[in-house]
């Protein structure tokens, strides 16, 4: 009897969230064509970001033929998986959790918790950044390409790449947002951020180049290696079972969690504006 | 400097974390690229000396970015806050440049202890009596990254988002200045472009002459860049500054 309940409570709070959702990319879309002169330069912004990755494997593979266990072709099916998590990061996520400490220190937080609607979904879906749909664009492109260039693709690991590309962008949520979270207990913690994108960069390296134990790490306690090395390990090597079904009970595991942190971080919090 | 050690976690994670993070992060790729090549030499030099460039490269990134001063720089551009700072005997421009070179010396301070020591116990190929001149270069350097950052905040007067410039500007120099990989492992043709700029300086140059990989003769070219970046980068800034100043309405605040 309480399974059926709480399935449809779950089902209702999606609908609900995702018509929010729809709704924010609206206000999003409207107020982005304000100031056009921004969709160029943020996507420029992250073509250089896309060129930087795709230099450095390039110019590394003039000089070695393989790097962790994938050549050059292997590697760029996995930056084009990691192109495309950050496109749908940068769309939804970036503009809310990047920015979060500033709000926490501008009191705007306060209006977020106030509305009636689930508060870790406001805050980091309040924006959408419609302009990075572009980069989506490019980092699609990319992608075909670099498919292209594989001599044995197995339609069947598409399939599995789509499925778990959603993985990866949900891990890369939940390990973005309870960094950013970490503002409402260190008010001026932009340091903190930094850690991020440091930690964040063991992620945009294939996980196999990594030491065993280093490598258990970024799987599990610190899932970064969760974001695109596992899906692009889908497309291009054997099947791996257990980490597939890992990478997928691992995402309500952290989302749970990364709850869990919100309400504790919240239950730290003191008012900006008050 | 009293200000910077205010916030202590900030600082801790700045001087003692990040780079800590960063040196594991580099030094892994190295080896596991090493380890895929199956040979002992990429380019000429052993995996000692991209370990050690590694190790340092990142360190010398940190200290040659800018990117909270930039950042706070704009904003303040931005929301017409400046007139405080215009009232100064200081101009905004020195008044960063102090905040920020105050800031570099105490984080590069407590965390130089970290590539000297990871490098003793990796046994790496370090001239650790070059460390003299290399800050002298890295120092001059900073006036350039100071002078960009002044230049990309006096875009705020006329345009919106200015902190999509910085992040440009600063995944560009992610390349140019060769913090990625070392830039004699770029093809010929690009190679010999990227050393004619001066963002060399920020990092390839005072690390290959550290580590070995330049001599005196290549080294030394990067201040004789700097110089011409800096002539070039503060007349703009300067006349942005000047118009945008005669546009601009403060808060009040």
């Amino acid at each position: 009897m309480g399974a059926p309940i709480i399935l449809k409570s779950f089902w209702t709070e999606t609908k609900k969230n995702f018509s929010l959702l729809v709704g924010l990319f609206k206000a999003s879309f409207i107020s982005d064509l304000e100031f056009r002169f921004n969709f160029a330069t943020r996507i420029i912004t992250d073509i250089f970001w896309y060129l930087a990755q795709v230099v450095t494997f390039e110019v590394l593979f003039l000089h070695t033929p393989i790097i962790g266990h994938w050549n050059i072709n292997q590697t760029r099916v996995f930056l084009g998986v990691l192109f495309i998590i950050d496109a749908l990061y940068m769309t939804f996520l970036a503009d809310n959790l990047d920015k979060f400490s500033e709000k926490v220190r501008r009191g705007e937080l306060d209006l977020l918790l106030m509305k009636p609607v689930n508060s870790q979904f406001m805050v980091s879906f309040q924006r959408v950044a419609t302009a990075s749909l572009g980069n989506l664009i490019i980092a699609l492109m990319w992608m075909t390409y670099a498919l292209y260039q594989l001599p044995d693709l197995h339609p069947l690991r598409i399939f599995w790449l789509i499925v778990l590309i959603p993985v990866g962008f949900s891990t890369l949520y939940v390990v973005r947002f309870c960094f950013s979270v970490v503002s409402l207990i260190f008010v001026r913690g932009e340091n903190i951020q930094f850690i991020w994108f440091q930690l964040y960069k063991l992620g945009m390296r294939p996980d196999s180049i990594y030491f065993p134990w280093l490598r258990y790490i970024v799987l599990t306690i610190l899932p970064v290696g969760l974001i695109a090395s596992v899906p692009a390990r889908a497309i291009l090597d054997p099947p791996n079972w257990p980490l597939f079904l890992w990478a997928f009970a691992s995402v309500p595991i952290f989302i749970w969690f990364s709850n869990r942190f919100w309400k504790y971080c919240l239950s730290k919090y003191n008012s900006a504006s008050s | 400097m009293i200000s910077n050690l205010e916030y202590r976690i900030n600082f801790i994670v700045d001087a003692l974390i990040q780079p800590c993070i960063t040196t594991v992060v580099e030094i892994v790729l190295w080896m596991a690229i090493f380890r895929g090549a199956g040979t002992d030499m990429i380019g000429g030099f052993t995996r000692e000396y991209y370990l050690a460039y590694a190790l340092w490269a990142t360190f010398v990134a940190r200290i040659s970015t800018s990117w909270l001063y930039e950042f706070r720089m704009i904003e303040e551009v931005e929301q017409g806050t400046i007139n405080s700072l215009l009232v100064r005997p200081l101009s905004f421009y020195e008044y960063y440049l102090s905040q920020m070179l105050g800031y570099k010396f105490v984080t590069t301070i407590f965390s130089l202890w970290i590539p000297i020591v990871v490098g003793i116990y990796l046994d790496l190929p370090v001239h650790l009596d070059r460390l003299p001149i290399i800050f002298l270069l890295i120092g001059y350097y900073l006036f350039l990254v100071h002078s960009m950052s002044f230049l990309i905040s006096t875009f705020a007067f006329y345009l919106n988002k200015v902190n999509y410039f910085t992040s440009t500007k600063n995944l560009a120099l992610w390349l140019l200045t060769g913090e990625l990989f070392p830039i004699d492992l770029m093809p010929e043709a690009w190679r010999d472009f990227v050393l004619s700029l001066p963002f060399v300086s920020g990092v390839y140059l005072p690390i290959g002459y550290l580590t070995g990989r330049i001599g005196f003769g290549v080294f030394i070219q990067g201040f004789q860049t700097v110089t011409l970046g800096l002539i070039i980068v503060n007349v703009m800034g300067y006349l942005l500054w000047a118009q945008g100043l005669k546009k601009y309405s403060g808060t009040g605040a």
